[in-house]
């Protein structure tokens, strides 16, 4: 079999389970019907209006999102690099040290402006 | 297109990869009843406590009773849930725990039932990679139950979990380009046949203590476990789960937990190759045994885990995130650019590994000493500043100030130690003149 | 059909599948979520195709993207928010039919040439020319395709500026300390510590119960604020409390 085929077998069968399980949870718990419990949990207190719309999010998370995604394509770079680096040598590592140097020109930026202070 | 085949993988027949899937599948359950009942043991002896010891030898059946009593238990759907995410969450988190497993190496090859098999479900050229995929589709099903639940509390857990884990999946995607630079492969059988001569934890000491902080953070475990930080979000992105729904979040992280350690394992200590005092005996490597080594490794960093949630408290979020945007990621490029230029002088300008590692040794040893000049220095000028301050301090401390005896404030030193030094000294008497006016008045 | 043809039109299928959805959904975030069901999807067509490398470095980045795009749903229009059906471009459309067609023709021209004018090796053979997957596409991009890599690193400092542009807010002032906070909250002159608790003094101690003052008012602080907001304060017992107070005078 090929190499991808387990996986998929592993794959099915996983979610097979998960599956049956989330099915049959809702089949063998008893059900008792009860307003407060299906309400939001608030450790007990009545739950907070939401409001229109559910409410925004700080923006702050958006500039971390951003920079994991900077950093996982230089990661993405930086693995076939790895991989071939015996017959990249010197050339390799003077290409990557110059791909490096520029990132960090923008991570330093980032920092120094304070961008990955969380308050 | 022929079916892609792998140096010995992709060759098995199908009845082959089908008791391998089972065997798979029910380690990995078997482990997460174990681990559960391990850490409550652990935790317990750690805390002079006794743990579970009821339900069958030592306890050892607790979590599978748990387990049951949850699926007997009332599930209950938030009213503000999101229906179709709210119920697949859990699926995305339970399944893609199970086939991030599907790559590692538990041992050599070994004959089963006549076939000559590797003790691995699959393994291609970037299998590294594919562990690395499947955990950041697992990130959704957190994020999804915490959206899902159309609640406060988990929307918080859920976004906060998502926030660290993309933070430390950098710092882990890092930490694993110094073992592809040594292996020259991504694949995990051939990095753990490349550490025949040497693990990669010892010569590669900085990528491995960044791997293990970083798969800590990456597992949500203490002390990062804070998308369950109880005291600020109750339960975190699974609040509103219950039932066997909670119960595939729970079977999630523990599998999550035996993966991060098996690949910890894979990468940096040997996989299934036996450590040094066995590795003396010759049947070491052969037949089963190495899957025994392979699971005494994976059961060390499980401990770990354990022992680390019984000891520390748990970090302060922005403290967190401090320390993976700030320290980890640094450290890995410096750590990385270092690796490559010191494989490029070995091999272009043919240093030995015993000039570079004077080398290295020369230049630690240069920078300590220009730190520590530094160092000193700075410390130097702190201790004038402090001493001043002290002094100033020392001077304005009025231990009756307003009429009533005061703690010194901060960086104040308490004046008088003993009660008689204190008696005599003329400032209790003019105070308690005042104090005397205070109540005639 | 070979195994590679199931794969073909199975995940292909979905990825339409998912693309529909992605278009259909009246939700922000299930439009999100379809998006990274069509990627992953794209990562099996890739992998079929003897691409591991790329199949798995889309599911990595892309599966990251479609996070930020969700953050970005949830930051920018709301947690629940749904498609507003009014068109605030107005005359977008005919543009946009042309530049749909204009891509359309630009993908079949540019598919077609490929595939017309130049010869196909295998995927074999392209695969084991460096020794594999990885390593072809390592010498790929840094030999042949060495400016185009380092030009990515320009774009995601264009990237990382235009996040910081959009949504850093530059801190003026320094950050407050603990002493500090502390102090601002005494000099506010609202209540420093826990409000009251309610039910205290009264005779109840369900939390729609006020707490009662010194002199026998009510103290409204001692109510959870979204009680407060519905109205829902249970009335004090004063037959009771001033039995109390009578007790107490003599």
């Amino acid at each position: 079999m090929n190499v991808y085929a387990p996986i998929l077998i592993l794959g099915l069968l996983a979610f097979g389970f998960a599956a049956f399980s989330v099915v049959t949870a809702s089949i063998t718990g008893p059900k008792r019907y009860n307003r407060a419990r299906v309400d939001a949990y608030e450790c007990g207190v009545e739950p907070t209006p939401q409001p229109v719309g559910g409410g925004r999010f700080p923006v702050k998370y958006y500039l971390t999102a951003m920079l994991y995604i900077i950093f996982d394509i230089e990661i993405v770079f930086l693995y076939p690099w790895a991989v071939a680096f015996d017959r990249l040598e010197l050339f390799g590592l003077i290409e990557m040290v110059l791909f490096i140097v520029t990132v960090l020109v923008v991570y330093a930026y980032v920092w120094r402006r304070r961008g990955l202070e969380w308050d | 297109m022929t079916d892609p085949t792998f140096g010995p993988f992709g060759l098995d027949p199908w009845w082959l990869v089908i008791v391998k899937v089972l065997g798979i599948f029910v380690m990995l359950v078997l482990l997460t009843l174990f681990t559960i009942w391990w850490e409550r043991r652990v935790v317990a002896r750690m805390q002079h406590r006794v743990g579970p010891n009821r339900v069958g030898p030592f306890g050892l059946l607790q979590s599978l009773m748990d387990g049951i009593k949850l699926a007997l238990k009332e599930e209950i759907i938030p009213k503000g849930a999101h229906l179709a995410v709210y119920w697949i969450a859990p699926v995305i988190s339970a399944t893609t725990a199970f086939i991030a497993f599907a790559v590692i190496p538990f041992g050599p090859t070994v004959s089963i039932f006549g076939v000559e098999t590797p003790l691995q479900l699959t393994d291609f050229p970037v299998s590294v990679l594919y562990v690395l995929a499947i955990a950041s589709i697992g990130i959704y099903g957190i994020v999804l139950a915490g959206w899902a639940s159309g609640s406060t509390y988990p929307l918080l857990g859920g976004l906060r979990s998502s926030a660290q884990m993309i933070s430390y999946e950098i710092a882990m995607g890092l930490s694993f380009v110094a073992v592809f630079l040594y292996a020259g492969s991504m694949s995990t059988s051939a990095i753990v046949i490349a550490q025949e001569p040497i693990w990669y934890a010892v010569i590669l000491l900085p990528s491995f203590l960044i791997y293990v902080t970083a798969m800590v953070g990456e597992t949500n475990r203490a002390p990062f476990d804070l998308p369950e930080a109880e005291g600020e979000l109750v339960g975190g992105f699974h609040t509103e789960y219950s039932s066997l729904k909670f119960a595939l979040f729970f079977l999630a992280e523990y599998i999550n937990m035996v993966t991060v350690s098996a690949l910890a394992t894979t990468l940096f200590l040997g996989g299934y190759i036996a450590p040094w005092p066995l590795s003396l005996w010759d049947g070491a490597m052969s037949g089963w045994w190495p899957m025994l080594w392979w699971l005494i490794k994976v059961q060390v960093f499980i401990f770990m885990f354990i022992w680390l949630r019984a000891t520390l408290p748990r970090m302060r979020y922005d403290q967190f995130m401090k320390f993976g945007w700030k320290v980890l990621i640094p450290v890995s490029i410096v750590w990385i650019l270092i690796v490559a230029t010191a494989r490029v002088l070995r091999d272009e300008v043919v240093l030995t590994n015993r000039e570079l590692l004077i080398g290295g040794a020369v230049t630690i040893a240069i920078l300590l000493i220009v730190s520590w000049v530094f160092q000193s220095r700075s410390d130097r000028r702190a201790a004038v500043r402090a001493e001043r301050q002290q002094a100033e301090a020392n001077l304005t401390f009025d231990p009756m100030a307003g009429g009533y005896p005061v703690p010194p404030m901060p960086g104040q030193q308490a004046v008088g130690t003993s009660r008689r030094a204190r008696a005599g000294v003329t400032i209790v008497q003019d105070r308690s003149d005042v104090t005397q006016e205070a109540i005639d008045g | 059909m070979s195994g590679e043809d199931w794969v073909f039109w199975v995940s292909g299928s979905f990825a339409v599948l998912g693309a529909l959805g992605l278009v259909f959904s009246r939700k922000a975030v299930h439009s999100a979520l379809w998006v990274a069901f069509t990627m992953i999807n794209l990562a099996v067509l890739y992998i079929a195709n003897a691409a591991p490398f790329l199949g798995m470095v889309q599911i990595i980045v892309y599966t990251g993207a479609v996070m930020m795009l969700f953050l970005f749903v949830l930051m920018v229009v709301g947690v629940d928010s749904s498609d507003s059906l009014i068109e605030t471009l107005r005359g977008q459309r005919i543009p946009a039919i042309g530049l749909g067609l204009g891509l359309a023709v630009l993908l079949v021209v540019g598919v077609g040439n490929g595939l017309v004018n130049s010869g196909t090796v295998g995927l074999v053979e392209a695969n084991s020319i460096d020794g594999g997957n990885v390593e072809g596409i390592a010498r790929l991009i840094f030999t042949d395709y060495l400016i185009a890599f380092e030009a990515t690193s320009a774009l995601l400092i264009t990237a990382a500026l235009g996040a910081m542009v959009l949504a850093h807010r530059e801190r003026w002032l320094p950050r407050a300390t603990q002493q500090e906070l502390s102090k601002a909250r005494f000099l506010s002159g609202s209540h420093p510590g826990n409000l009251p608790t309610p039910g205290v003094y009264a005779r109840h101690n369900a939390v729609d119960t006020p707490a009662l003052l010194p002199d026998g008012s009510t103290s409204e602080e001692s109510i959870p604020r979204p009680l407060q907001a519905r109205g829902d304060i249970r009335a004090v017992d004063h037959h009771e409390v001033n039995e109390i107070k009578e007790v107490d005078s003599q």
